[in-house]
């Protein structure tokens, strides 16, 4: 700490910081700009949506890294006590249980539609389905093609980040490094199968429930991937820069409940969406 | 003010100024600017409310040209008492001040984070006020469907671009207390001083720490429900759109998954204020003490399943509208020993009929009021009658206007002394109470009758057989909105008369930790964690 | 009043059929439970209020445990809500479970106002809109074209909408349903008298939600007949086309 007063206690009371304010001013900017994009408004004749969105974003982005920089000075200046990182710990945990609770919400619809595409009562449902599920005229992916391999991408991307967890709580920084080199790309490549996939869809996302449903399920988890392995490379690159130690790396394990949390959801969608609801077909 | 508090008790330099308030990662500041903050909401949404009791007192067309305009303000009205008046009060007000000096911590698990909870609630508050004033419905401004936002009037009905700011408004509210919540609840969970077991755990806390809960679980479904509105407006998707294969009917499970828990989000830190303020003014303990902290819980987890009871007229099936009949009602059974127990406290108890204790019995009572009608409305094959008329309106303000805001003031006049430091003159309280209790029954009880002859909401106009009780209605929102005048008077008189609040101005039967501190308290409280003694409960 | 509200009016509205009254029976019984436990609320807080205050209990007990108080005051609700879910269930399968129908017709919702189609196989085949009356009695209430049904029937009523959702209901049968585009919703009702009732579009569907009420003439057969003939002629001219209402087993083989 670099107040010299008495505190007895381990707890963390963080200095004053700019980070919350201009964040949220950025995050502002950004809705803004996302609004007048999506609805083509001009200011003065000009179509400024992207570009104030993306000055937004620009915001939002460099207060996630000027904030991320402070909080592993704070750890490297001794502010997180065996207390504080508890605190991390169920800080993480939480945030994930709330990313779950975001998938259900895509799952709900996704299973409105295809468990019920038949019901008399939404004849309009009904009428644009056919009364089955893939609705008459989508044609699906075959689950066990692209599908099946990220899948395996995937589970082994699981397998070689557990492995540089190992290798981190013995020391043996190498490992760690194989490990997360390898876990990112599995990361990349699954991130580049998918994109592969979506350019050979003969769905789209709009007009339909399938593509609605399917491309949003999906495209979200997608996000998360790429979320997932950008967090995965940064810790990376703290290897390199000689960050964690075998005793204190939180931000590596967060990636990996991340990682493992993004495996999992994986693992639904493939069950629900590519096999349970390929239809006949496949 | 800032520049007064530049020297703390102990010497050491704290943020002043502009950076005090700005930068802050004090729970205290941030309690403070969250409770400037719903006083702000409060009095723009109490004149959206005002709007439409002029428009309403006498049948006819008074100060809007159109239905449209009226609806646009009645859904500002709700978005801001819901979101920006009730949550930031009793949970990032309130909460923030007290709960970690309840469990005796120094600070919020993430004082950081905790900031940013704060300013994303002030940015979505902007988009929501932009909202009001770009095109929503063709040719008019801001978005009038209702603060729950059905499609497709959601989706065709408005294609302006007002909704889109008002859903990125929601995304970003959501956010800020998605992460105030898993602040609240590390801070909970972890940061009790030694000897404070849950089980020990003032009730305030544990209202926090249900909601909290809610909030996490409740909050990203609503969230991934406007995501799609939001495609569905923009992107061409289909999830709500019939003719695609999607589902309008899709939009209100999902809402009300959430929309069901928000409402105990609104009265559970409420629950836990009154408790500490019954048990306090007289001077015994908190009855039953067990059994209020879990009925809060099962409160909270009930919670989850009963939500289609919004949803009786959409076309349920048989067995589904049953199901849902019976979970609803089952929310009486923890609601009520909350009720009783609040009593059972003041059974044998020395009372004192302070301002705060005032406030307090009135909430007690016209919850219970409120209550029971939901109890009516959770009856499906009678909910049938009384759906989307006055009857509802009126259930909801006793629970919400007449038992969250109650909550909110009870506890202003109850931590007013401890959080300022200052006194407010007591009978100013009470006066405040008297007019508000008088208006809010002339307010909303006849709009049980007028929802029983079938007026239904979101009305601009009315059948001229209502007119009798809408007028009574509206002279009681006026006596209710003049107490507001009160209000003010006393926080003024406070300020200006400068008379220093003791530190327990109470007495002996305020017991929890945040008495034992000077008021104001220190800049960081508990720098020595205090050490909880005595037994359980 | 009956069919309408009437000024100062407190409570429901006059029930014309026999899911209304068993509604107000209902209601009236909910009334009284609600009314004793508010009052019983109200009386246990006056009490302690006045025998419990400073002045007159200047020692506060220490008591904060009674048993046997914290289970009555669990079961006694219990119970309570279980004597409220019987009947409570019981109306809802008589609301529920439409009877074998002797007339069906189709609501559909507009923003704003309604449509009326009777089935070609039930003497009807025609279809027509009914606007608000802007000048007519009851204000609010009147519309141009009103649905005219038989008193004594069982009326099978199949609703859905156009544009956005929009709700029918109906006060004094005790009737409301959701009227949702894409959706084929259906309800019943057997009105016990004649005369005109009135209802209002009850979920918010933009800036005339207001102003597009329901308005239901109960007549006798004869006249209904009689009505029948000349509605026939009135609204052929309107240019809807006949059409069969679909039953809604049949809503997707049509397809
Ligand atoms: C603080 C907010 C709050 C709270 C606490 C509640 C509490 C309850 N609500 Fe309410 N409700 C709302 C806010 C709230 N509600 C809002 C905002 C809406 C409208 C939303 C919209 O459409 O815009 C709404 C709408 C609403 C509906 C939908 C009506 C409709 O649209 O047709 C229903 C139906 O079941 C309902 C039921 C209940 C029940 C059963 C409770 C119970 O929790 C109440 C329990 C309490 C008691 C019963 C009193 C105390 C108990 C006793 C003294 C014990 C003995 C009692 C008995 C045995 C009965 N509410
Ligand atoms: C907490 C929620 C809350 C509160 C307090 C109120 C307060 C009031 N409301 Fe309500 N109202 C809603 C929530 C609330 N409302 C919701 C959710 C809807 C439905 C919206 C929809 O359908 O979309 C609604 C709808 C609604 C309607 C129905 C409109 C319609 O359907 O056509 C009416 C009509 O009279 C009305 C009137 C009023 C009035 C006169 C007040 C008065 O009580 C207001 C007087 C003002 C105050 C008393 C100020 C209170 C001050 C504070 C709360 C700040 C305190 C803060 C600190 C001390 C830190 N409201
Ligand atoms: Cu149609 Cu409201
Ligand atoms: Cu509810």
């Amino acid at each position: 700490m670099a107040e010299a007063h008495a505190k007895h206690h381990d707890y963390h009371l963080v200095n004053p910081s700019p980070w919350p304010f201009i964040g949220s001013f950025s995050a502002f900017i950004m809705a803004v700009g996302a609004v007048m994009w999506m609805k083509n408004l001009a200011v003065g004749g000009l179509h400024a949506g992207p570009f104030v969105f993306g000055a937004g974003l620009i915001g939002v982005l460099y207060t996630m890294l000027a904030w991320w920089t402070d909080v592993i000075h704070e750890a490297n200046t001794g502010d997180h006590t065996r207390v504080v990182q508890l605190h991390h710990r169920y800080g993480m945990m939480m945030f994930i249980a709330s990313e779950v609770m975001f998938f259900v919400a895509w799952f709900w619809a996704y299973f409105d539609a295809s468990l019920f595409p038949h019901e008399a009562i939404q004849y309009a449902r009904a009428q644009f389905t056919g009364g089955v599920w893939p609705p008459k005229g989508i044609e699906t992916f075959d689950p066990w093609h692209l599908p099946l391999f990220n899948t395996l991408i995937l589970l082994t991307s699981g397998t070689t980040v557990t492995w540089a967890h190992h290798a981190m709580i013995h020391g043996d920084r190498s490992g760690v490094k194989q490990a997360l080199w390898l876990t990112v790309a599995l990361g990349l490549l699954f991130s580049v199968v998918q994109a592969i996939e979506y350019s050979h869809a003969h769905f789209g996302f709009s007009g339909n429930i399938y593509g609605a449903t399917f491309f949003m399920a999906t495209g979200f988890h997608g996000f998360h991937v790429i979320i997932g392995t950008i967090f995965l490379a940064v810790c990376l690159y703290r290897m390199y820069i000689g960050h964690f130690t075998p005793t204190q790396h939180l931000g590596f394990e967060f990636a990996a409940w991340y990682w493992h949390f993004v495996d999992v959801v994986w693992l639904f969608l493939f069950a629900a969406i590519y096999v349970w609801g390929a239809g006949p077909s496949h | 003010m800032a520049s007064t508090a530049a020297q703390a008790h102990d010497g050491h330099a704290y943020p002043t100024g502009w950076r005090r308030w700005v930068l802050s990662t004090n729970h205290k500041d941030i309690g403070t600017l969250y409770l400037l903050f719903a006083l702000g909401g409060g009095i723009i949404g109490g004149f959206l409310s005002i709007l439409m009791r002029i428009e309403l007192q006498e049948p006819g067309l008074q100060i809007f040209a159109n239905g449209q305009a009226y609806n646009v303000v009645v859904t500002g009205h709700g978005l801001v008492m819901v979101f920006f008046v009730v949550m930031p009060a009793l949970i990032g007000g309130f909460g923030n001040w007290f709960v970690p000096i309840m469990i005796g911590a120094p600070d919020m698990a993430f004082p950081r984070m905790n900031n940013i909870s704060f300013w994303l609630t002030v940015s979505g508050f902007c988009l929501l006020l932009v909202s009001l004033f770009v095109e929503g419905a063709p040719g008019t401004p801001g978005f009038g469907g209702g603060w729950t936002v059905y499609p497709p009037l959601s989706v065709t009905g408005h294609p302006g671009p007002a909704l889109d700011f008002g859903i990125l408004a929601l995304h970003l509210a959501g956010a800020s207390s998605i992460l105030g919540a898993i602040n609240f609840i590390t801070t909970i969970l972890n940061m009790r001083a030694p000897g404070m077991t849950l089980h020990k755990m003032p009730l305030f806390a544990w209202g926090v720490l249900v909601t909290a809960f809610l909030l996490l679980l409740s909050l990203p479904v609503l969230a991934g429900a406007i995501t799609m509105l939001l495609t569905d407006r923009n992107f061409g998707t289909t999830f709500f759109d019939p003719s695609g294969g999607g589902d309008p009917v899709l939009y209100q499970h999902l809402f009300w998954f959430f929309g069901h828990p928000e409402v105990y989000i609104m009265i559970l830190p409420a629950f836990g204020a009154i408790s500490h303020i019954i048990s306090t003014f007289s001077r015994k303990p908190i009855f039953g003490y067990l059994g209020m902290a879990y009925a809060m819980v099962a409160i909270g987890v009930v919670g989850f399943i009963v939500w289609a009871h919004h949803m009786y007229t959409v076309g349920l099936s048989l067995d589904t509208q049953r199901y849902f009949v019976f979970a609803t009602m089952v929310i009486a059974v923890p609601t009520g020993i909350k009720i009783f127990s609040w009593i059972a406290t003041m059974w044998g108890g020395s009372i004192r009929f302070t301002a705060p204790m005032v406030w307090a019995i009135g909430f007690v009572f016209l919850f219970t009021v409120g209550g029971v009608t939901g109890v009516v409305l959770a009856n499906a094959g009678i909910d049938r009658e009384l759906h989307n008329t006055y009857y509802v309106v009126a259930h909801f303000h006793y629970v919400l206007s007449l038992g969250a805001v109650f909550g909110i003031f009870a506890s202003w006049y109850y931590w007013f002394p401890k959080m300022t430091g200052y006194v407010c003159p007591d009978w100013i309280g009470k006066l405040h109470f008297w007019l508000a209790f008088i208006g809010a029954n002339i307010l909303f009880f006849p709009m049980h009758f007028l929802g029983l002859a079938g007026m239904p909401r979101h009305y601009v106009d009315y059948p001229n057989a209502f007119a009798g009780w809408q007028y009574v209605a509206s002279i009681g929102s006026y006596i209710f909105a003049f107490s507001l005048v009160v209000f003010f008077y006393g926080v003024f008189v406070a300020f200006a008369r400068k008379e220093r609040a003791a530190d327990n101005p109470w007495g002996e039967g305020a017991t929890t930790l945040e008495w034992t501190l000077s008021s104001p308290p220190p800049f960081h409280q508990f720098e020595t964690l205090p050490r909880i003694t005595g037994s359980s409960h | 009043g009956v069919g309408q509200p009437s000024p100062w009016q407190v409570g429901l509205q006059v029930p014309v059929t026999e899911v209304a009254e068993f509604m107000h029976w209902f209601h009236d019984g909910l009334l009284w439970i609600i009314s004793i436990i508010v009052l019983f609320v109200l009386a246990l807080i006056i009490y302690v209020v006045v025998r419990f205050s400073e002045k007159r209990n200047p020692v506060p007990s220490k008591t904060t445990h009674n048993a046997l108080l914290e289970v009555a005051w669990t079961i006694v609700p219990v119970l309570i809500l279980v004597i409220i879910a019987v009947p409570s269930f019981r109306l809802l399968r008589l609301q529920l479970v439409t009877p074998p129908a002797d007339i069906t017709i189709k609501a559909t919702g507009h923003q704003w106002y309604w449509s009326y189609e009777y089935p070609e196989d039930q003497n009807g085949g025609f279809a027509f809109d009914s606007n608000m009356d802007a000048n007519g009695q009851p204000r609010l209430l009147a519309v141009d074209n009103e649905v005219v049904l038989p008193v004594g029937k069982t009326i099978r009523v199949q609703v859905t909408a156009a544009d956005v959702i929009h709700a029918f209901a109906m006060p004094s049968f005790g009737l409301k349903i959701d009227a949702i585009p894409g959706r084929l919703n259906e309800t019943w009702f057997k009105a016990e008298k004649e005369g005109v009732f009135y209802g209002q579009c009850s979920l918010i569907c933009g800036q005339n939600h207001a102003f597009m009420p329901i308005a239901i003439r109960i007549v006798s057969e004869q006249q209904y007949a009689a009505w029948l003939t000349e509605a026939k002629q009135k609204f052929a001219s309107t240019g809807k086309a006949p059409m069969a209402v679909a039953s809604r087993a049949d809503a997707v083989s049509a397809e």
